[in-house]
């Protein structure tokens, strides 16, 4: 039976490999402990990180937030908080107050009411030197035409007091061989790269991007996911607004849904899914065997038998997909092919909203 | 106060500048154009003469006397057309725009006049509507010298006369007079379009956006785009001044004064450009917003011609238009040497200025609402 030294204590979510499970385990730093999923009993071992918790490890503190335009509720008593050190994703659909809210907190607007903390520091007091520690990628952000690569960085950096190498953003960003270039004569997808350097020039603690690959082709898109993916690998905070749930999926390790103003969901991709997206669905493509689905039914299994002959049932657990591929090699049924639709961040905010992402 | 800002987005912004050809070339081009179009227009006004037809039925002494008093008129240049012609069918034919008929028993009636006042004879001068302007230069003058023949023939005599003279000094020509406007108008021009797309398009790119939350403050953004704006209206004048030198032999004199107004002026436009595009969104409308003011200042405030040739009602608007004052004070300090009005007139550009790029820099905003 470990001590516990409770205000080193640590919290620490896990998934189980097998059947996808979340749940809580507790430890001390340095601690290896052995951990068993509650509800399949694998077992496994998790050691917890040498460096105790700080006391403070919100990056960003947001609270009763409220933003109003005459009858207007842009944002409506929003409250949450970003932990240092994770890409923070605030999704939802164009119109939803996404960029609202990041304005509030880079004081671009003025909230009507709440109150935002930045590393601890009040902004409405303390903004100027919060600068300092802030990097920002504005929504549509354009630099200037006739200004090379190199030549944007420094103009941008000179302007802080605390910088950061510019050769080092220029090789981290992949931007060596463009960096005599014209920033008018770049592609979009290596403009929205140049917007990220930009907002790296003072080795800001906290990097705002808002909207990033909006308008990018797929490649370009990509591209970019890679240099904020590399941002959290080097310990930055980044807060990511957007409305591609890809993007969120891909990149994010805490994501808020916002629509209308409101905040519908937080947590992980893992805890939404969990959480808010139903059950995932196996489907047997154009399957023959006339009684699968009434073995199916006998097991359990919840069963809907299309009109084109493909079998989908919802399943809550992996170890269920071997079940049922294991019946089906039993009854020798025959069959097209099998799909798991695992639920996404599309189809959570279709649950919780009724509207689809891209559509609302 | 951060000098080293300033200093480097200054360099930056002269890098950008000399970057666009095509920007440069009309920074350089535009002014020059102006002066060449303007200048040729005006500056030729002294040889200007206005061809008139002239049908002579009464071919007599008296008719010949009439004649040879239009040919003493320098812009007056008659022409003599055969008694055989039908005259509107010729001025038609001929495109001429003004013409006389003296009638037959010209100088019989004027001769029966001396001893029967009521006796009369009418000249009939034929004009085409289209050509108005030259039509409406040719009657006046055939009108006045009529009138002065009459005035002859009836036996009084000149107590008055009148001596013509142009309003300028025999040793400044049209140039010297346009080419301080020309200054004053193209500062205008670049400093209020400049500080639009400032305001305008640098909104649009997020970078007003980007700047409010770097540890720049507005006052130092706005002098160092001021400092830049010094720049072009610098890079301007020298470009008017060199060419008014080189091309038309210009008679000018540089002055401290002459510095100071063109310093207060950029201030002065780039505080109206900033007004402009603080209220107006989009870069066309701001555009549009430029144009609707530049323009019309361009004319009313005696850019190109001397102010009391207009009429007295835009004589008056005049006087409350900041590039009059500009002009006015230009070419006090640097034609005419007249310090009282050049005092005066920096007295109002200063004004202005203050006014005008306080209330700029007031309302020009980063914050989104």
């Amino acid at each position: 039976m470990p001590s516990f030294t409770w205000d080193t204590m640590e919290e620490k979510q896990v998934q189980c490999p097998q059947c996808s499970e979340i749940f809580s385990i507790y430890g001390n730093p340095g601690e290896r402990k052995v951990i068993s999923c509650p509800h399949c009993q694998i077992k496994g071992t998790f050691t917890f990180s040498t460096q105790p918790p700080s006391k403070d490890q919100s990056a960003i503190s947001v609270t009763n937030l409220k933003k109003t335009y005459g009858d207007l509720v842009a944002v409506n008593n929003i409250s949450f908080s970003v932990k240092k050190g994770e890409v923070f994703a605030f999704l939802g659909p164009n119109g939803a107050g996404k960029t609202t809210t990041v304005e509030m907190i880079e004081s671009i607007r003025t909230p009507t009411a709440g109150s935002i903390m930045i590393l601890g520091q009040n902004i409405q007091t303390d903004f100027n030197s919060i600068k300092e520690k802030i990097g920002i990628l504005p929504q549509e952000f354009h630099s200037f035409d006739r200004l090379t690569v190199r030549e944007t960085l420094e103009y941008f950096s000179k302007i802080y007091k605390r910088r950061a190498d510019i050769d080092e953003i220029i090789t981290a960003m992949d931007l060596k061989t463009k960096e005599h270039t014209l920033y008018k004569s770049l592609s979009g997808g290596l403009k929205q790269r140049v917007g990220v350097a930009i907002a790296l020039v003072n080795d800001p603690e906290i990097v705002f991007l808002d909207e990033p690959s909006t308008g990018l082709d797929p490649k370009a898109r990509r591209e970019v996911w890679q240099v904020i993916a590399g941002l959290r690998d080097k310990g930055k905070t980044v807060f990511l607004t957007t409305h591609y749930m890809e993007e969120a999926e891909y990149l994010a390790d805490h994501i808020i849904i916002i629509h209308k103003g409101n905040i519908i969901a937080e947590g992980t991709l893992n805890e939404l899914i969990q959480q808010y997206g139903g059950p995932s669905i196996l489907t047997i493509k154009n399957c023959t065997h006339p009684g699968i689905i009434s073995l199916l039914q006998e097991k359990g299994f919840t069963v809907t038998n299309k009109e084109n002959g493909d079998i989908s049932i919802e399943i809550a657990y992996k170890d269920k997909i071997l079940e049922i591929l294991s019946l089906l090699r039993h009854e020798a049924a025959e069959f097209e092919s099998v799909d798991v639709h695992r639920p996404n961040l599309e189809q959570i905010f279709l649950n919780l909203t009724g509207a689809k992402l891209r559509e609302s | 106060m951060n000098p080293r800002f300033i200093l480097n987005d200054f360099i930056a912004s002269i890098k950008h500048w000399t970057r666009s050809i095509g920007t440069v070339f009309w920074t350089i081009a535009f002014p020059i154009l102006l002066i060449l179009i303007f200048g040729s227009i005006f500056s030729g006004a002294d040889d200007i003469q206005y061809e008139f037809y002239v049908q002579d039925f009464d071919d007599t002494e008296y008719s010949h006397t009439l004649i040879s008093v239009f040919e003493n008129i320098s812009v007056l240049d008659p022409i003599i057309v055969s008694t055989s012609e039908n005259i509107t069918d010729y001025m038609e034919a001929h495109d001429i725009p003004a013409a006389v008929v003296i009638p037959q028993g010209f100088q019989e009636t004027i001769i029966r006049s001396f001893s029967d006042p009521t006796a009369s004879v009418n000249i009939t001068y034929y004009f085409d509507p289209s050509q108005a302007t030259t039509t409406s230069v040719i009657q006046s003058i055939v009108m006045n010298t009529i009138n002065e023949f009459n005035l002859n023939l009836s036996g009084g005599h000149h107590v008055i006369g009148i001596t013509e003279h142009t309003s300028q000094s025999e040793e400044f020509s049209f140039i010297d007079f346009f080419i301080p406007g020309m200054i004053g108008f193209t500062i205008m021009t670049s400093c209020i379009y400049g500080s639009i797309e400032r305001n305008t398009k640098y909104r649009k790119d997020g970078i007003l956006r980007k700047m409010l939350t770097m540890p720049v403050s507005r006052t130092e953004w706005i002098l160092a785009k001021m400092l830049f704006m010094l720049f072009l209206s610098f890079v301007s004048t020298t470009v008017i001044l060199l060419f008014g030198v080189f091309v038309w032999g210009l008679n000018i004199h540089i002055t401290i004064i002459s510095i100071i107004i063109i310093i207060a002026t950029s201030f002065l436009f780039s505080g109206m450009g900033m007004i402009i595009g603080r209220f107006v969104k989009d870069e066309e409308t701001a555009d549009m917003a430029g144009g609707a003011i530049t323009f019309p200042m361009m004319f009313l405030a005696g850019t190109f011609y001397p102010l009391n040739q207009m009429p007295a009602f835009l004589q008056s608007i005049a006087q409350v238009l900041p590039l009059y004052y500009v002009n006015e004070g230009l070419r006090n300090t640097m034609i005419y040497g007249n310090m009282d009005k050049t005092l005066y007139n920096l007295f109002f550009v200063m004004l202005f200025a203050i006014g005008f790029f306080a209330i700029g820099a007031i309302v020009t905003k980063w914050k989104e609402d």
